[in-house]
């Protein structure tokens, strides 16, 4: 007697990556073609509705606002992506050890991430960039530090959990060192939930770099970026409100798409 | 005396996979007034499944496809959740494998006890208590009234496992089901445990259904017995017939007792040798301002283990013994005294837990490979020739190198972890219970292979374990450990046929079909029974902090029944008791000395 059963589908990760596929492609097309140049003011076409010609719009320089939308999402990746790396990269290495190892340069280590975990993290970018200066990279060099702490804890507690483990034991019995027990086999075992992690870190840096060009402190302009689109939008948000509504559904949707996906990932876990 | 319980056509499913699943399938049994039944099978065989369906605790995935249960003439499934809990709580009884989760941890034992009596029953506050003491005495618990303020943490497992059993039969059930109820406990505790069973049995008329996965259980305390096997009923019978003459094949297997190992030649070079070897424990608390404690954990052990032979290290848990396997191969440091380990013998460890023993994120090939890397190995092809030559040693095939651990069943991830250790080149092995998580038949394979491998690379063994059945036949030489000494070590033969120290007495009587004699049913010749106290709590409280750290004096005074006023004072010497120089019997006991004079 065979009762079928539905297996259920894993539609949060299919649409999140359908949605954040889609963007990515736009944003790599956007890098090396555009339907119009996203920096060419062009005074004949200032402020255009949606129509054939321009498909979201012109804005109050006459630029193409698809076109910005397409290259201001680019940036936008291209930090979120430089700021996750960098944070996993550096958060996994202090994580690693510290969890490991433990003992008093663990309390020290875990004390300054508190610090770190203390501050809104928004306010912290500011302090950041206030000494650094605008631009792209000061933008992903200050959130990159502000996302070490959370991938440090991750980690670090995985390691914790397992360096009390069998396995782990049993490397060490056969003579394994300890940077290859941390790397080669605690470390496959926080693949999930470094994805999660990471997936949830790609929302805060696309949303931290949008504020950061709200506030004018992000990707200097001409260069086109979400924020700052959204920033110059808010004085014709009534006249011209296609200005602000297209980068902002952008930066909803992709953030929309991580979050998908890593509320997938995590289902995957179970 | 009339039909109490009957399960008809019964069959139970799991939905995995979009597929049925059938864990009991036209399951039929029937148990008479006061009957023990047995319930034998391994996991996964649909025991405990048939058990949580007459309570109704089925797990909501589990579909009762078709069947009834009747128990007193009523039919248990078509009745509405409010009649079968009243069943549930007044005639009917459960008691479960695990005393530590078993319990509500925040709720007082007084409260938790008196429970289904405040649910079932209108009795006031006064009577409830004088019930629940009463309860808490007929189990053999002292001071019941100060354990009704307690709380579980505060017991022991072999209390807690009391204390259920008070829960189960406070409301004077019809039928205990009891689900391995002594599977968790050391030996003396499950002893004890069974005795109070049978005691409940005989008083109170009760009816038990007994799950368990042990034979040697089962024959102690049943009358009739069940042998499961995926889910049908593959023999039934009184225990006697079934046990003594199986017809079915599973139940043969069920019995294949216990391989023997061959004797060992000669022991000349000692690969493993610890002399007053103290092994400390680090309680290590965590927080910033911890407070670092540092507990002895074994004491004083002097043990020679000599080149291709198997040897025994039994003991309760919390005796040390696993401390003492971690500090042989390396994984503890913190010792004095001597140890020393023969170079060439690379000893490599197989654990308990098969299900935390591999590295969940690699593959088997990777694992298996990792000791290869290690031994500087570089070519990849002769690495996974390697690998798949050992797959097929261990009785597993090449198929398993792209497999993770989880796909794995816990005899073929044991499997995996001996096979490491071998490719790792070691001729020391250290087994830390290495088959007391598997059922009966992985159990005796597993230590078969271990067998095939001693006797091919002239491997020695370190083999620690509580069954004293399985150390009786796969050992050539058994240490006792009480509390991290060593208190008699002996060839098998000779221990097992003239134990001299009270513990080792205490654990062979103990042991299930484990002392010399299967077919005796200890009567209450329990060992406390003349240590002043009513009953086994004194025995059982005997691994406590207080009696860790005795300062002089025999370690095992408190629970001695030979002792005399000399052992409080004045620890024992070990001395040889045997005649014979070349293999000596060593005992740490008094009475043992003047029993040779």
């Amino acid at each position: 007697m065979d009762i079928a059963v539905k297996k259920k589908r894993n539609y949060n990760l299919i649409i999140g990556l359908g949605i954040t596929g889609f963007f990515l492609l736009l944003a790599i097309v956007g890098q090396f073609w555009t339907p119009y140049s996203t920096t060419q003011m062009d005074a004949m076409s200032v402020n255009l509705a949606p129509c054939v010609s321009h498909p979201l719009g012109t804005d109050n320089f006459g630029r193409d606002i698809l076109s910005r939308v397409m290259s201001g999402s680019g940036m936008t990746f291209l930090v979120a992506a430089c700021t996750v790396l960098m944070g996993a990269v550096i958060g996994t290495i202090v994580g690693a050890f510290t969890g490991y190892f433990g003992g008093w340069l663990d309390e020290i280590i875990m004390r300054l991430n508190d610090i770190l975990l203390s501050f809104p993290s928004i306010l912290l970018a500011l302090i950041f960039l206030s000494f650094l200066g605008p631009g792209t990279m000061n933008v992903i060099l200050a959130l990159g530090i502000l996302f070490v702490p959370s991938f440090a804890r991750i980690v670090r507690s995985e390691m914790i959990r397992c360096r009390e483990l069998d396995f782990v034991k049993s490397a060490k019995v056969m003579g394994v060192g300890p940077v290859r027990i941390i790397f080669a086999h605690i470390l496959p075992n926080t693949k999930v939930s470094m994805l999660t992690a990471a997936a949830i870190g790609f929302n805060n840096a696309v949303l931290s770099e949008a504020s950061m060009s709200y506030l004018g402190l992000g990707v200097a302009p001409p260069l086109p970026s979400l924020g700052r689109m959204l920033s110059e939008a808010q004085s014709y948000l009534f006249n011209t409100p296609w200005y602000a509504i297209a980068p902002g559904v952008a930066i909803i949707l992709i953030i929309l798409g991580f979050s998908m996906i890593s509320e997938g990932l995590r289902a995957m876990q179970r | 005396m009339g039909t109490l319980f009957n399960v008809s056509h019964l069959s139970i499913g799991f939905a995995e996979n979009g597929r049925m699943n059938k864990v009991v399938d036209d399951l039929s049994f029937s148990m008479d007034e006061g009957e023990i039944l047995g319930v034998v099978g391994e996991s996964g065989s649909g025991k405990s499944m048939t058990a949580l369906a007459a309570m109704g605790l089925l797990k909501p995935d589990a579909h009762i496809l078709s069947g009834q249960i009747h128990f007193d003439g009523k039919e248990l499934l078509s009745l509405s959740k409010d009649e079968q809990s009243r069943i549930k709580g007044n005639d009917m009884a459960m008691i479960f494998q695990e005393p530590m989760t078993s319990l509500n941890p925040v709720m007082k034992i007084g409260r938790q006890v008196g429970e289904s009596l405040w649910l079932h029953t209108d009795m006031n506050k006064k009577d409830i208590h004088q019930s629940v003491v009463q309860a808490l005495a007929d189990v053999g618990l002292n001071d019941p009234e100060k354990l009704c303020g307690q709380y579980p943490h505060e017991l022991s497992g072999g209390m807690r496992q009391r204390v259920m059993i008070a829960q189960a039969m406070i409301c004077s059930p019809k039928l205990l089901i009891a689900d391995e109820p002594t599977t968790a406990l050391d030996v003396v505790v499950q002893e004890q445990i069974l005795q109070l069973l049978k005691q409940l049995h005989r008083e109170k008329g009760v009816a038990i259904l007994f799950i368990s996965h042990d034979l040697n259980v089962i024959r102690e305390i049943c009358d009739r017995v069940i042998v499961m096997y995926q889910g049908v009923i593959v023999e039934q019978g009184r225990v006697q017939d079934v046990l003594e003459h199986p017809q079915h094949e599973y139940t043969k297997t069920l019995m294949a007792c216990v391989p023997a190992a061959e004797p060992v030649k000669d022991r000349k070079n000692p690969v493993l040798t610890m002399e007053h070897l103290d092994v400390y424990y680090r309680e290590n608390n965590g927080g910033f301002f911890k407070k670092k404690g540092r507990r002895r954990v074994v004491r004083d052990l002097s043990l020679q283990v000599y080149d291709g032979e198997i040897m025994g290290i039994v003991g309760e848990s919390g005796c040390g013994k696993s401390t003492l396997a971690k500090t042989i191969v390396g994984l503890n440091k913190d010792y004095t005294g001597t140890l020393s380990v023969d170079d060439s013998v690379r000893p490599q460890m197989v654990f308990q837990d098969p299900f935390g023993s591999l590295n969940p994120a690699r593959r088997i090939g990777w694992i298996l490979s990792e000791p290869l890397r290690l031994r500087g190995i570089k070519d990849k092809s002769e690495r996974r020739r390697m690998v798949c030559e050992m797959l097929e040693q261990i009785g597993l095939d090449e198929s398993f190198y792209s497999r993770y651990a989880h796909e794995l069943s816990g005899g073929q991830r044991q499997r995996i972890s001996i096979g490491a250790a071998l490719l790792m080149d070691s001729r020391l092995l250290v087994a830390d219970e290495p088959v007391s998580a598997l059922d009966v038949t992985v159990q005796s394979q597993i230590l078969r292979l271990l067998l095939d491998v001693h006797r091919q690379r002239a491997l020695t063994i370190l083999f620690i374990s509580h069954d004293l059945n399985i150390v009786r036949r796969f050992c050539h030489r058994v240490a006792v450990i009480y509390l991290g000494e060593i208190v008699e070590m002996a060839d098998v033969k000779e221990i097992y046929a003239h134990p001299r120290h009270p513990y080792t007495k205490l654990l062979f009587e103990a042991a299930p079909g484990g002392g010399r004699q299967p077919e005796k049913l200890p009567e209450p010749e329990v060992p406390e029974a003349d240590a002043g106290g009513t009953d086994g709590v004194r025995s059982e409280g005997a691994l406590t902090s207080g009696q860790t750290e005795h300062t002089c004096g025999c370690a095992f005074y408190p629970r001695c029944k030979y002792r005399t006023p000399r052992c409080q004072s004045q620890a024992p010497e070990r001395i040889n008791v045997s005649a014979d120089e070349k293999n000596p019997h060593w005992v740490k006991c008094f009475a043992a000395a003047f029993g040779r004079q």
